[in-house]
């Protein structure tokens, strides 16, 4: 036991150093994609209809596909285009898409949600469509959408653990490190377990609470 | 108390050429006819009341005069600015249009993410181009004209359906518009409720507010309004001063429906 926690001990330093490019690369993916949900969830909804298609496949390719093959056509595809991009720009670009694809559904139930006298509300006082969306529909839409986007977030979390396979140095990457250089795979996986798990678990029961306070004032 | 003081002289001006003409408007669902050949012209400061089945077309030609339904046929003029079926309106004509029609739903549809006070002043800043103060300070005016200073910085789920609704009221105030349109402000209240929103209507029509008002208020129809317009399958069956109209229709139609409401 006290062998077990002398070797945590020994490579806590370089696991929390693959945990903070976990967190960063997945920050960055869902800074970029949450925003590109909103608008693929708009876009989707558009009257043109060579927007509306566009926005389709995006959402379509990137709810289809698993994130595994996004992020290997993202690092060993687009170098064959002529586009060679590091491990960590790669990643962000998968998973942003993937964040887009995803999220821009939970927006758009969002946006279902609110009730249509509203818009026709914001538009019998005048507001113009931008500001009907951004002053009244969106507000209401997006609060709606909070909780499922969090718990989405904390998947992504998880499913940056994928971005071992383009050699990207987060947690699980440095958990294979450590094993093949120490050979003792399955404790250095159980550290790499708890730590995600250290932040999954909090995130996942704060969720819930501001779910049910969201749900009480609605 | 006076909801429009500016009113008498646009009664004193306007009475040769009305604020609101409707011509031959008409609206169709795919093939379901809703409203047909629709003419109707309101002077300034006159309040007309819209009563008739339900599914006769009244919200409908509500919604059709301020475009939230685009008519199929026909044209609507407000003031100097007309427009034809078949043409989208331009952005300035519907804002000219919104700025000077204003709106109570059934529903109230308060926004009810934003105070009570931001209500009332969302759109003087977003349309009218106000501060924020300014707006502020028209909004409490407007809030307590209608009796509720005091909710300002409530939200409106924190209030009653009555107050819901004379917040809408002063909502679609707001922009001073030149015209009021009510769809069934009352029928989602509790009578009692439906007295004081019924109160803050009857002292608007009193200041000389132009008004429509589609209604299952019999007694507001007969003792209000100016004016009495039965619809009955998307067309006006009926339309006189209210006294002639409400006890003695002349049309069939019209007094079958006013034989069924009176017996209820
Ligand atoms: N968006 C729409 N699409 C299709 N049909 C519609 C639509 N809106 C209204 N209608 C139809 O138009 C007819 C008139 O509806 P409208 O709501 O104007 O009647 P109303 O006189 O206001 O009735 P009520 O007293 O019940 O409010 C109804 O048959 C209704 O089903
Ligand atoms: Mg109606």
């Amino acid at each position: 036991m006290n062998d077990l926690v002398d070797f945590w001990l020994e490579h806590l330093p370089a696991m929390l150093d693959g945990l903070m490019v976990s967190v960063q690369v997945t920050g960055v993916s869902l800074a970029i994609g949450v925003p590109l949900g909103l608008l693929l969830a708009l876009a989707v909804q558009s009257r043109s209809k060579p927007m509306r298609g566009i926005a389709i496949v995006v959402v379509e390719v990137g709810r289809g596909a698993p994130a595994l093959i996004l992020l290997q056509f993202t690092y060993f595809g687009l170098p064959n285009a002529g586009l060679s991009l590091d491990s960590f720009s790669s990643a962000v670009i998968a998973l942003a898409w993937c964040t887009g694809a995803y999220t821009s559904e939970i927006i758009r139930a969002g946006l279902e949600a609110v009730p249509h006298g509203q818009k026709e509300a914001a538009e019998a006082i005048g507001l113009n469509h931008l500001d009907a969306l951004r002053y009244v529909i969106l507000p209401q839409a997006l609060r709606v959408s909070v909780p499922a986007l969090l718990g989405f977030s904390i998947l992504m979390l998880q499913a940056s653990s994928l971005c071992f396979a383009i050699a990207l140095p987060e947690l699980v990457s440095q958990a294979y490190l450590i094993g093949s250089t120490t050979f003792r795979y399955m404790p250095i996986l159980v550290l790499a377990g708890l730590l995600y798990a250290a932040i999954c678990i909090p995130a996942t029961i704060a969720v819930s609470a501001l779910e049910r306070k969201l749900g009480a004032h609605a | 108390m006076s909801l429009n003081s500016s009113s008498i002289t646009q009664a004193d001006v306007a009475p040769k050429q009305p604020l609101l003409r409707l011509d031959a408007v008409g609206k169709t669902f795919g093939t379901h006819v809703v409203l047909e050949d629709i003419d109707l012209s309101l002077a300034a400061g006159e309040v007309v009341a819209i009563i008739g089945p339900s599914g006769s077309g009244k919200s409908t030609l509500l919604r059709c005069i301020n475009q939230l339904e685009p008519p199929t046929t026909g044209r609507v003029t407000i003031g100097d600015t007309t427009i034809e079926a078949g043409h989208t309106p331009t952005r300035r004509e519907l804002m000219v249009l919104r700025r000077s029609i204003g709106m109570v739903f059934q529903s109230f549809n308060l926004f009810p993410h934003l105070t009570v006070l931001r209500n009332v002043s969302l759109a003087q800043e977003r349309v009218m181009g106000r501060t924020r103060e300014q707006a502020d300070a028209v909004s409490m005016q407007l809030l307590a004209r209608v009796g509720l200073a005091d909710k300002a910085q409530q939200f409106p789920s924190r209030c009653s359906g009555g107050q819901q609704q004379r917040i809408a009221i002063a909502r679609a105030l707001a922009l001073d518009p030149q015209i009021m349109l009510f769809d069934e402000p009352t029928s989602a209240l509790d009578p009692e409720l439906g007295l004081e929103v019924l109160s803050v209507m009857r002292e608007l029509a009193e200041g000389g507010m132009t008004m429509i008002v589609v209604t299952h208020e019999m007694r507001f129809a007969e003792n209000v309004s100016d004016r009495v317009i039965i619809m009955a399958d998307g067309r006006i069956v009926e339309q006189g001063p209210s006294g002639t109209v409400m006890r003695n229709p002349q049309t069939e139609r019209a007094q079958r429906f006013l034989h069924a409401v009176k017996d209820r």
